[in-house]
């Protein structure tokens, strides 16, 4: 996991809640998936070169009961533009793409808004005021306000805030917030994680591409992965013998409960149990086959042939 | 284990192949004009993206996330999409990706489709509301700064399933109407679960989408076209690339296992519940080990029936048709020679003989059936084959390596 900053659960600052209505103040985690981090990546390499950073809305879902987890599932960019004394967002593009993505994912939400860089300043606190009033805003639930700064050079840093009105005077209310950090995790499925390992392996690479693995090179990959281990693990155990690591009885203890895990079986039932195994394996391959080369090739020339019989008689 | 080809036998005389090539080719420069200086009409700039055929595609690592995680929430039914990019001298660079929006039909609503399958996801890329949403999108997207090129659409798929009429109109839509540099992106959920990624582009060939043109798939004209079932689809490489800031944050993912030493644990349990170990999500994934092969070899034998059954019956229509035809001609000749007879009475009694080819308007041939089915039904079960070798060959090596190891004594692996 990214290095994260350790946070303070605080209870969850009263925002402007209307009568009867109970806010909530359990503290709050975000989750946040992969793919909403890659596009927002995208979009901070893709900005316009006099832009320091840009902005853009973020979509998911909130946990039903007591809304203290929100998953962050995408993002789309905003177009915004910020000089010294102003900054303009462009709402109706907001609305719009929110239209156009709610249609192909009706269950997820606005829940806030992210922008590629570290800094809070007044600017931030305004959006955010914005992203959380009525209307069209979060309200009554808080606006998650992403990070992610990633300057060249220097790790990927993503943190997340939600705000809290701060009485400062009532002119200055709107453009005043304060952030108050809230933990998040980055949540990789089982899906999304054979597409990470897959993109990992162009991280070495100097073009930064990589072509995709076949299932006999993932296989290697594995076998590989599996023997390296085994060596690292056989070159601690050197150590301890040779009494130049430090030993220690509970790696001992784990590592013979994990080779006391083989089988103990009786050669006879093993060639059985293989043969079985590797019987059906080798079925399905030929009927796979024949099916291929031989039913469907020969119904093709069958189909031919009485064709052009008719054909030659004419 | 290795595939064995039956060599066909239908191949045409080797007089008519020569002169198939000739014309194929005749057809593919025929409409490129000279290119006048200056001026780039829209006819040129096609000829000239003719002259570098796209060779591979290269996907954006956003692209392939967006995809896996469009697909695996619609598990298992189809879920489908555009994609943006820009074509780079005959690499096809993909780097975004949007889902159509689907209406989910109540149950109900399934029943008073008449017609074949509905499937609203598989359709989506050609259906006319989703060409206007998607222009919508692009034209948002251009906005803040993604390519605008539509450069084609992806699909779900279980198990290699994807070869039906769908998939080809879709494809067909997309290179007659939007582009005719587009590929179709493939991402194999079931297979991406069990071992590496699985993410294929297609292409329909040149000669398919000429026949297809003419919709005749009746047999003189596949004769005559030399089409075979694995022409329809052409696959094209892909590689996976990473923006800069991509690489750093995967970098920068396992850091918590990869920094400085741990302290040694206390008690096996600390091992076991130890948050750095069990939290790490990108540690190596060895689901690959496995020797289960019950669900893949089902799954795959499944298919492999219904593709049977397909084959059936379409082979039942040809041959029915075949009889039909058989029936009808044997009737004309009949009716043949009785006016031949006729006329011959008729010739004696110096009457005017009555015509002979009237029976061109009494009998009416029934009409063949199209071919087209049969060819993507072959095809789909030339995918499943091509996927049960490439498992077949993993699980063979995982099974003799464990069998070694499980033997006391055997060390070596008899040839076999």
């Amino acid at each position: 996991m990214v290095e994260i900053d350790s946070s303070l659960h605080l209870a969850r600052p009263l925002g402007p809640a209307s009568v009867g209505l109970q806010a909530n103040t359990t503290p709050l985690t975000v989750q946040i998936q992969p793919q909403a981090l890659f596009s927002i990546l995208d979009h901070s390499s893709r900005r316009p070169p006099d832009q320091h950073r840009v902005i853009g809305t973020l979509l998911g879902t909130r946990s039903d009961a007591d809304d203290s987890s929100i998953t962050i599932h995408s993002s789309f960019a905003v177009g915004h533009t910020e000089t010294t004394d102003q900054v303009e967002v462009d709402m109706e593009y907001q609305k719009a793409m929110l239209q156009l993505h709610m249609r192909a994912n009706p269950k997820e939400v606005l829940v806030g808004w992210y922008a590629t860089s570290s800094e809070l300043n007044t600017f931030s606190a305004l959006i955010q005021n914005h992203y959380s009033s009525q209307g069209e805003g979060t309200y009554p639930f808080p606006a998650v306000h992403l990070t992610v700064e990633s300057k060249p050079g220097k790790d990927v840093e993503v943190r997340a805030y939600i705000s809290s009105a701060v009485g400062v005077t009532p002119e200055r209310a709107a453009d005043s917030a304060a952030f108050v950090p809230v933990p998040y995790s980055i949540n990789y499925s089982e899906a999304d994680r054979s597409g990470v390992e897959s993109l990992e392996g162009a991280k070495e690479a100097e073009s930064r591409t990589t072509g995709i693995m076949t299932d006999i090179e993932s296989l290697e990959k594995s076998l590989e992965d599996t023997l390296g281990m085994l060596d690292r693990v056989s070159k601690y155990v050197e150590g301890v013998i040779e009494e130049e690591e430090e030993p220690s009885t509970a790696l001992g203890q784990f590592l013979l409960n994990t080779l006391a895990l083989a089988p103990k079986v009786d050669p006879s039932d093993i060639e059985k149990d293989f043969n079985n195994h590797i019987q059906d394996v080798l079925t399905v391959s030929y009927l796979a086959n024949m099916t291929c080369y031989g039913a469907v090739d020969d119904g093709w020339r069958r189909g031919w042939q009485p064709a052009r019989r008719r054909q030659e008689a004419e | 284990m290795g595939s064995f080809r039956v060599p066909p036998k239908a191949v045409p005389s080797p007089h008519v192949r020569l002169a198939l090539r000739q014309e194929t080719v005749k057809d593919k420069y025929e409409d490129i004009p000279t290119i006048p200086l200056q001026r780039i009409s829209r006819k040129s700039a096609m000829s000239l993206a003719e002259e570098t055929p796209l060779r591979a595609v290269q996907l954006e690592a956003l692209t392939v996330m967006k995809t896996i995680k469009h697909c695996a929430t619609r598990h298992p039914a189809t879920a489908t999409g555009f994609l943006v990019g820009m074509d780079n001298n005959g690499l096809l660079e993909i780097t975004n990706c949007f889902p159509f929006p689907v209406v989910d039909l109540p149950p109900e609503a399934q029943y008073e489709q008449q017609h074949q399958h509905f499937n609203s996801a598989a359709a989506a890329p050609r259906a006319k509301a989703n060409t206007a949403y998607q222009a919508e999108m692009i034209r948002m997207q251009k906005e803040v700064g993604v390519d605008a090129n539509n450069v084609g659409w992806y699909t779900s798929a279980n198990l290699g399933n994807f070869v039906n009429s769908n998939f080809i109109e879709n494809q067909y839509f997309y290179q007659k109407e939007v582009n005719e540099r587009t590929v179709a992106l493939v991402h194999d959920v079931s297979r991406s679960s069990q071992g590496a990624l699985s993410m294929r582009a297609f292409r329909l060939s040149p000669q398919f989408i000429a026949s297809y043109k003419e919709s005749k798939f009746t047999t003189e004209a596949l004769q005559k076209s030399g089409l075979k079932y694995s022409d329809i689809i052409i696959e094209l490489p892909i590689r996976l690339h990473n923006a800069h800031n991509v690489t750093t944050f995967l970098n920068q993912v396992p850091r918590l296992l990869s920094d400085g030493t741990m302290r040694p644990p206390t008690s096996v349990s600390s091992i076991e519940s130890d948050p750095a170990i069990t939290s790490d999500d990108l540690s190596p994934n060895f689901d690959k080990l496995t020797l289960n092969i019950d669900p893949f070899l089902q799954q795959t034998c499944d298919n492999l029936l219904d593709s049977i059954e397909t084959h059936h019956v379409e082979s039942n229509n040809f041959s029915y048709y075949a009889r039909a035809l058989g029936r009808e001609q044997t009737k004309i000749q009949q009716w043949q020679a009785k006016r031949k007879a006729e006329n011959a009475a008729r010739a004696i009694s110096k009457q005017a003989p009555l015509p002979e080819d009237e029976w061109q308007k009494l009998f009416k041939l029934p009409t063949e059936p199209s071919r087209l089915e049969s060819m993507l039904n072959s095809r789909q079960v030339e995918q499943y084959a091509r996927q049960v070798d490439g498992f077949v060959a993993g699980t063979s090596g995982k099974m003799f390596a464990v069998r070694g190891n499980l033997i006391p004594g055997e060390t070596g692996v008899s040839a076999e």
